[in-house]
């Protein structure tokens, strides 16, 4: 067997939802081996969320679940029944990781608390993630990913200055909260690497959002000038008159680019438009205080070329201006395709599809292409194999509704 | 300087050498030296600077304007900087001195630039077997478009997150602020904990490269296979969900003050209707159940917002919440500053620096129950571990160390850029 980063790391996600799939699923990237522990019946509330193949709502061809548990066993549990949480209590005292999305509160009320396991497994490391963290005033709230956006002040900062507050694509709170798990999972297998002593971990949404904020002066600009950080429509939040600039999205012939200033060539944009005032020592002295005037510039060009075009142009002189991409773009994208990123895997019920590759690219740790679970595929494998349970004990518990 | 080392931080014992500008890179090493790691930075001689642009001006009578640059004081929180000038060969040197007796060796620089410096992961290998080298490309390495340059937002674009954010019926937009450098930076940090995990069982190093892009489009996964699946193209739908209503900001009471109400199922629904006193139009047959609901959702927002705004954003969060409704104030800087539930958890990062003063900065989202954190300890100033270096670490003679001021290979005061 292939050595990994995290060979001989066993992880339990017990989570519902992305962010606990998420965090698993960086975990498995990186080589550890995950089991995906979901309700009886109806699965993790990913299965649910679709896309759906053909728009027809299964369970076992949404895009979120399959997405994000590519590479996990799946193990049914009812942890409402004794038995359940029996199976659930072995499992524990030979895994490394647990990572559960519960409310907090909700782990103990079941029994499940990280002081009643760390009696099984000392060395356990177990993260909980939750929207709000699981202290202070708001710790009972109910969280969602668009709440994140907001409490966590990233909403405030995206969108255009005129209008209301936007949310970012996708579910980005769940990204960053199910990130800041695996971070601090990473942290804590390491504090027991020299110790032998496992912890529990305390992760919050909100607060994995406002870390994004790092080297903005979010904070700084409020305290220290009293500047408040806001939305800027596709332009940076930071407003100096002296800040670089361009840093914005603009329309051209066939669709939309980002255009960026040069560190490197800050006459680009000149050579670029022929417009010998966007050189003039006004204009590059202060450049976020001419934006108005850049961006009227760019577009006067902009208009009559692709984007295709003014990509290659813009980085032939080290101007990084970029193409706006839509998803089926960039599933076939000539660096995409070059790098191999997306790789096809088959999967019984979804058929076979693109799926990313890791974002980690580590010689020593290789990744393998592995579909995701079908609901309880690895049931009989764990109850039966790992665990030692008869084939009749296993029809017990199926008739028990414990898995 | 008598750091900390002897706590119980996870990283204690872990040596970073860091050669990585702008927010991506340097916010990777923040997270790793406030997890305790001691994390050199090596700066230009000439002052902070991005590129060739310095982030900072010389104002008359100004003290150390370089120690002052806020963006640069907040990603480089806790760790240890000295100025070495790689054009020369004596700090190229110095620097892989450096290398030999470090752990990681993490750049941002365009994939050229670490071989034109003689800085190659297979010329380090020679200083440190087992090094472990971190690369963090914008586009990746390899491939046609490996020599473009572009940062966070650019990759934004390039990888689709840019086309998946925006108003319903509006062009693409652009998310957060840095957000894709930020994304980058914490997938790094963790990889680089991972490979260190590896390399204690197994004695190897090894080159890891993480691409820009690549974390981008590893955050926006569930697209690319809702698209194949559906075979429709994801839609920007603004702060609408597809499978859920009411699902919306709306406005409050004062100045662009926002509030977010996120309904799914039918109970939750009722809650609502409780929560605001359950008004006529709350039963009206159009809103009972969720596909009537997101059918009718303009004339529900509409709704909604005749009853928020008249009210502070806080004032309905907390109603709702107390009805067990999903809701959150639309929280700006000062009001996260002074937020109670911000304040009791700690989150927020307060510093001290000589030159800079006293500052707030994101903390770590997260705690852990068993391990210390390095929070509050300010960047460092400019070359504030120069001597340190020299004199500690490497144990140079006072001779040889004289000999590499005179030349400014490794400064204690920025010197004139020299281009």
């Amino acid at each position: 067997m292939t050595d990994t980063a995290l060979s001989g790391v066993y992880v339990l996600d017990l989570s519902d939802g992305m962010s606990g799939g998420y965090c698993s699923k960086v975990l498995r990237d990186l080589g550890a081996d995950v089991i995906k522990i979901e309700a009886p019946r109806a699965g993790d509330s990913t299965r649910g969320m679709g896309p759906f193949l053909n728009g027809v709502p299964n369970i076992e061809t949404s895009a979120t679940f399959l997405y994000l548990n590519a590479g996990k066993q799946s193990l049914t549990l009812n942890l409402e029944s004794y038995e359940g949480r029996k199976i659930l209590r072995r499992l524990i005292g030979n895994s490394d990781v647990l990572v559960e999305s519960f409310k907090p509160g909700m782990m103990d009320a079941l029994g499940l608390g990280y002081s009643e396991l760390e009696k099984l497994n000392l060395a356990l490391v177990m993260a909980s993630i939750s929207y709000f963290g699981a202290t202070g005033p708001y710790s009972d709230y109910e969280g969602s990913d668009l709440v994140a956006y907001a409490v966590s002040g990233y909403m405030y900062l995206t969108g255009d200055e005129d209008r209301e507050p936007l949310k970012a694509g996708g579910s980005q709170s769940e990204y960053q909260a199910g990130m800041a798990g695996a971070m601090s999972i990473m942290a804590a297998l390491t504090h027991r690497d020299f110790t032998g002593e496992g912890q529990h971990i305390d992760v919050s949404a909100i607060e994995a959002l406002n870390a994004t904020f790092d080297g903005v002066g979010y904070y700084s600009a409020y305290e220290n000038r009293g500047v408040v950080p806001k939305r800027a429509g596709t332009r940076l939040v930071q407003r100096e008159p002296h800040g670089a600039y361009p840093s914005t999205l603009l329309p051209c012939k066939d669709g939309w680019v980002h255009v960026h200033y040069s560190p490197s060539n800050p006459e680009g944009i000149a050579m670029l438009t022929g417009d010998e005032r966007m050189e003039s020592d006004d204009v590059l002295s202060e450049m976020r205080g001419h934006a108005d005037e850049i961006d009227a510039s760019l577009t006067e060009w902009l208009k009559d070329h692709t984007r295709e075009e003014i990509q290659t142009l813009a980085q032939e002189i080290r101007v990084p201006f970029t193409m706006v991409q839509s998803i089926p773009e960039v599933l076939e994208d000539p660096q995409n395709t070059a790098r191999g990123f997306f790789v096809d895997i088959e999967h019984p019920e979804a058929g076979a599809l693109k799926y990313l590759t890791s974002p980690y690219r580590l010689p020593e740790s290789p990744w393998h292409a592995v579909r995701a679970p079908l609901l309880g595929e690895h049931n009989r494998d764990i109850i039966c194999g790992a665990l030692g349970y008869s084939d009749g004990d296993f029809q017990r518990l199926k008739e028990a509704n414990a898995i | 300087m008598s750091d900390n080392n002897q706590r119980n931080f996870p990283l204690t014992g872990i040596r970073i050498v860091d050669l990585t500008n702008v927010i991506a890179g340097p916010v990777s090493t923040r997270v790793l030296a406030q997890l305790g790691a001691e994390v050199i930075k090596v700066e230009v001689p000439w002052g902070r600077a991005i590129g060739n642009i310095a982030m900072h001006t010389d104002v008359p009578g100004e003290l150390r304007p370089y120690n002052k640059v806020a963006s640069f004081n907040e990603v480089n929180r806790g760790k240890r900087s000295i100025a070495i000038d790689l054009a020369q060969e004596e700090g190229r040197i110095l620097l892989r001195e450096i290398i030999s007796v470090s752990d990681v060796v993490i750049e941002n620089y365009s994939p050229r630039v670490m071989g034109n410096l003689e800085l190659s992961y297979e010329s380090l290998l020679t200083e440190r077997p087992d090094l472990i080298m971190v690369s963090m490309p914008a586009l990746g390495g390899a491939g046609p478009w490996s020599s473009y340059i572009s940062f966070g937002p650019g990759t934004d674009a390039l990888g689709g997150l840019s086309d998946v954010t925006g108003y319903e019926n509006g062009p693409p937009h652009k998310p957060g602020n840095y957000y894709a450098d930020h994304n980058s930076a914490f997938h790094v940090s963790t990889g680089i904990v991972a490979a260190l995990s590896q390399r204690r069982r197994t004695g190897k190093g090894q080159r890891m490269e993480i691409v820009l892009r690549e974390v981008t489009m590893a955050v926006i996964g569930e697209q690319f296979l809702g698209y194949q699946l559906s075979g429709d193209a994801p839609m920007r739908m603004g702060s609408h969900h597809r499978d859920a209503a009411p699902h919306n900001v709306y406005p409050c009471r004062g100045d662009d003050e926002w509030v977010v109400i996120a309904v799914e199922s039918d109970e939750e629904w009722r809650r609502l209707c409780d929560a605001i006193g359950n008004p006529n139009w709350s039963d009206y047959d159009r809103f009972a159940t969720k596909p009537d609901r997101l059918d009718n959702q303009d004339e529900l927002d509409s709704r909604i917002t005749d009853w928020t705004r008249n009210q502070t954003n806080y004032e309905i969060m907390h109603k709702l919440q107390g009805h067990g409704v999903k809701a959150g104030a639309v929280l700006k800087s000062p009001d996260v500053l002074s937020d109670p539930h911000f304040k009791s958890r700690g989150f927020i990062d307060e510093t001290d620096h000589e030159d800079a003063g006293t500052n707030h900065h994101p903390g770590l989202p997260f705690r852990l129950s068993r391990s210390e954190l390095r929070m509050g300890v300010a960047a460092p100033m400019f070359a504030e571990h120069s001597d340190w270096a020299l004199a500690e670490l490497l144990c140079l003679e006072p001779s040889d160390i004289a000999n590499l001021r005179d030349k400014n290979t490794t400064p204690l005061e920025p010197v004139d850029r020299t281009f």
